[in-house]
């Protein structure tokens, strides 16, 4: 069990902050779906540079700053031009998809053994590493960990007991009412845009830092389409999203470790799980998760017809 | 005047057919105010892309001449093309379909999988029967694992109200591991080195056109199917309440039209063409089922779904020429060494340039 932990908390790490990012820019009604593409862009980048400069943290700076330039363009595109926000993300999702595997490529080219970068050193927090079953998961872990669990309590606070939060909720909820406030809509919905695609990409980055340190195409494997997923189901709140996280993690591991598990069924249909739940839980998500009233509509200011 | 939800440039926004209150401009002035600004965005997309190549230190010119002509070069490599064209464009009227509908399907390659499946259990359960029963079973048993998968999606949007989008794609990863139990465990080939099926039997073969390099007659079968959707989508009271509910909701539903039914209607008709392709490739290309057939058609047909602007005549055109980039993207690979990804680099660069060059072109005309 404690093993299984120590497993889960590395995903539940991915699912986080890839999640926070969604839900940061869909709280001001930026509905993005390009996590896919840019997680996998931010893993090949983040890869690239750590192997390149021999520093991870580098490497998930990098990774933030390219995820958070993907961003601009979404940003851009749908509140100055006010283009789709599902198509202009999907267009995104296939040239960061491709981003990804040419850049690796290009700087790696095809080798017989995948070059690796470190994995991320440990911290063990006194006492509470001790701790028997959580000890290792949740008191021995590395930096990006922390990160993770400061950043959804900061987002938290930032959203919930904030005038600038409050603000930024406004405008997913109503942003015609919110311009009238004096609220400036465009600038919301590109900053945290911005910011939340350049969480996702981290989220992508971190995959290979934990164990393996190699970067794989495809090593994304749907989980950017899990994290829209659980931003729903999260219903857009930053600590549900901590919680669901754990769920979609722990489904995660469940499909990696189906093989050697030996269950008697075949693995196929355990590995099946993340995605089977996430199905099943979305039919009764209803009654609980809502989501901001305008998230994926774009807003013009001369429109006459009212939100 | 753009609406909050969507404004004209959305996906299913007008079709490239000069409107008939439009009295002013003449047909042609219509016509080259949708083909300039199309075909400006292609080329503007190829030079960028060019530009990259050449940046990365590869030769632009020989690349790009490789992307664009090689499948011109040889009747081989016509053939492929083609072959190619088939899964591409029947993956692209799963997107456009439920598109016209305003649902968006993105499950079209777990579609295909399925109906893979489905025709190779067809066509390895009852090998023995003769090609005028077995082949026609084939497809069909294509189309219906396909329209039943997207069928789940379906049910669960009109019954449940869960978002479609999410609901196809994860049916994609489902599809994945099913297929992949299916290869390995329930008629696997061990001799395959690969996961796959056995092969189907010879009755489950489209019959194969021409000499040497010979092409299935799948092609000629996707030929006429999208000349029947394009007369369908324009001329049927279907077709019209399809369109009518993509174009606006609200009218439709005061009109009476059940909107949501068609929507599910809509996802399960593309669905089943997305089963039909798996099934073609099955009985025309590959004569068994194998993991990882699905290539990038996902991607593709959405490419090719977007970029057709909700024409249906349009559709098969853009598919073709789709096909002939990806054909080319191996080629080019070949000759001057860039990545195959740089052509899906390119194809979402057309699309995002076709986008803003519907603000350009807007802006233009209202200038005037």
């Amino acid at each position: 069990m404690s093993e299984f932990l120590v497993l889960v908390v590395p995903m539940w790490v991915v699912f986080t902050l890839a999640a926070q990012g969604t839900i940061l820019s869909g709280r001001t009604g930026v509905f993005n779906v390009t996590q896919e593409g840019v997680m996998a862009l931010g893993a090949s980048v983040g890869f690239l540079v750590s192997y390149k400069m021999g520093s991870n943290l580098v490497g998930l700076l990098i990774a933030f700053l390219v995820g958070a330039l993907v961003g601009l363009v979404l940003a851009y595109m749908t509140t100055q031009l006010r283009l789709d926000q599902f198509v202009v993300g999907l267009a995104l999702f296939f040239a960061t998809t491709g981003a990804a595997g040419l850049l690796y490529r290009q700087v790696i080219g095809v080798t017989m053994t995948p070059p690796r970068v470190d994995t991320l050193p440990k911290f063990e927090i006194p006492l509470l590493g001790d701790l028997p079953l959580i000890g290792d998961a949740l008191f021995v872990q590395d930096y990006v960990f922390y990160f993770a669990v400061i950043l959804s309590l900061v987002m938290f606070w930032f959203l919930q007991h904030t005038s600038a939060g409050l603000d930024f909720r406004s405008v997913g909820e109503n942003p015609k009412a919110a311009d009238s406030l004096g609220i400036n809509v465009t600038w919301a919905r590109t900053w945290s845009t911005v910011v939340g695609t350049g969480l996702v990409a981290v989220g992508g980055a971190y995959i290979p830092l934990p164990f393996t340190g190699i970067y794989t195409d495809g090593m994304i494997a749907g989980r950017g389409w899990l994290v829209i997923a659980l931003a729903f189901l999260g219903g857009w709140r930053p600590l549900y999203v901590v919680a669901g996280a754990a769920f979609f993690a722990a489904m995660d591991v469940l499909g990696q470790k189906a093989q050697v598990l030996g269950l008697g069924i075949p693995h196929q249909f355990i590995e099946m799980l993340p995605f089977v739940a996430t199905l099943l839980v979305m039919v009764f998500a209803l009654r609980w998760a809502r989501q901001p009233a305008h998230l994926g509509m774009n807003y013009d200011r001369e429109s006459r017809l009212v939100g | 005047m753009s609406t909050m939800q969507k404004s004209e440039t959305g996906p299913g926004g007008s079709p490239p057919v000069a409107k008939p209150e439009a009295r002013g401009p003449g047909i042609l002035t219509n016509i080259a105010w949708t083909v300039v600004p199309y075909v400006a965005s292609v080329v503007l997309a190829f030079f960028l892309g060019g530009l990259l190549i050449q940046l990365m230190g590869y030769n632009a010119v020989d690349a790009l001449r490789a992307v664009l002509t090689s499948s011109f070069d040889t009747s081989f490599g016509m053939v492929e093309t083609l072959h190619k064209w088939v899964p591409i464009v029947l993956c692209a009227y799963a997107f456009a379909i439920p598109l016209a509908t305003g649902k968006f399907n993105i499950g079209a390659e777990g579609q295909m999988l399925l109906g893979a499946t489905g025709g190779a259990a067809v066509g390895i359960t009852f090998s023995d029967l003769p090609m005028v029963v077995l082949l026609p079973a084939t497809l069909v048993a294509g189309v219906l694992a396909g329209a039943l998968w997207a069928g789940i999606a379906a049910l669960l949007l009109v019954r449940f109200r869960v978002n479609e989008i999410l609901s196809t794609v994860l049916l994609n990863f489902v599809s994945f591991k099913l297929i992949d139990w299916v290869a390995t465990r329930v008629w696997p080939d061990a001799g395959a080195g690969h996961p796959a099926t056995t092969p189907v039997g010879d009755g489950a073969r489209l019959p194969l056109l021409g000499s040497a390099p010979a092409m299935h007659s799948g092609v000629l079968l996707v030929l006429a199917l999208a000349i029947f959707i394009a007369v369908a989508m324009r001329f049927t009271p279907t077709g019209f309440e399809m369109r009518a509910v993509g174009d606006n909701l609200r009218a439709s539903m005061v009109n009476g039209v059940r909107t949501s039914r068609l929507a599910g209607a809509g996802l399960v008709i593309g669905g089943g063409l997305g089963g039909l392709a798996g099934a073609i490739d099955v009985a025309g290309v590959h004569g068994r089922m194998l993991e990882g057939m699905q290539s990038n058609f996902l991607i593709l047909g959405i490419i090719v779904g977007l970029m057709a602007r909700g024409s249906m005549l349009a559709l098969p055109v853009v598919a073709f020429g789709i096909a002939v980039l990806e054909y080319g993207a191996g080629t080019m690979q070949l000759v001057s060494a860039v990545p195959v990804e740089m052509v899906l680099v390119i194809e979402a660069l057309i699309l995002l340039l076709l986008l803003l060059s519907d603000l350009v072109r807007d802006r233009l005309r209202s200038a005037r």
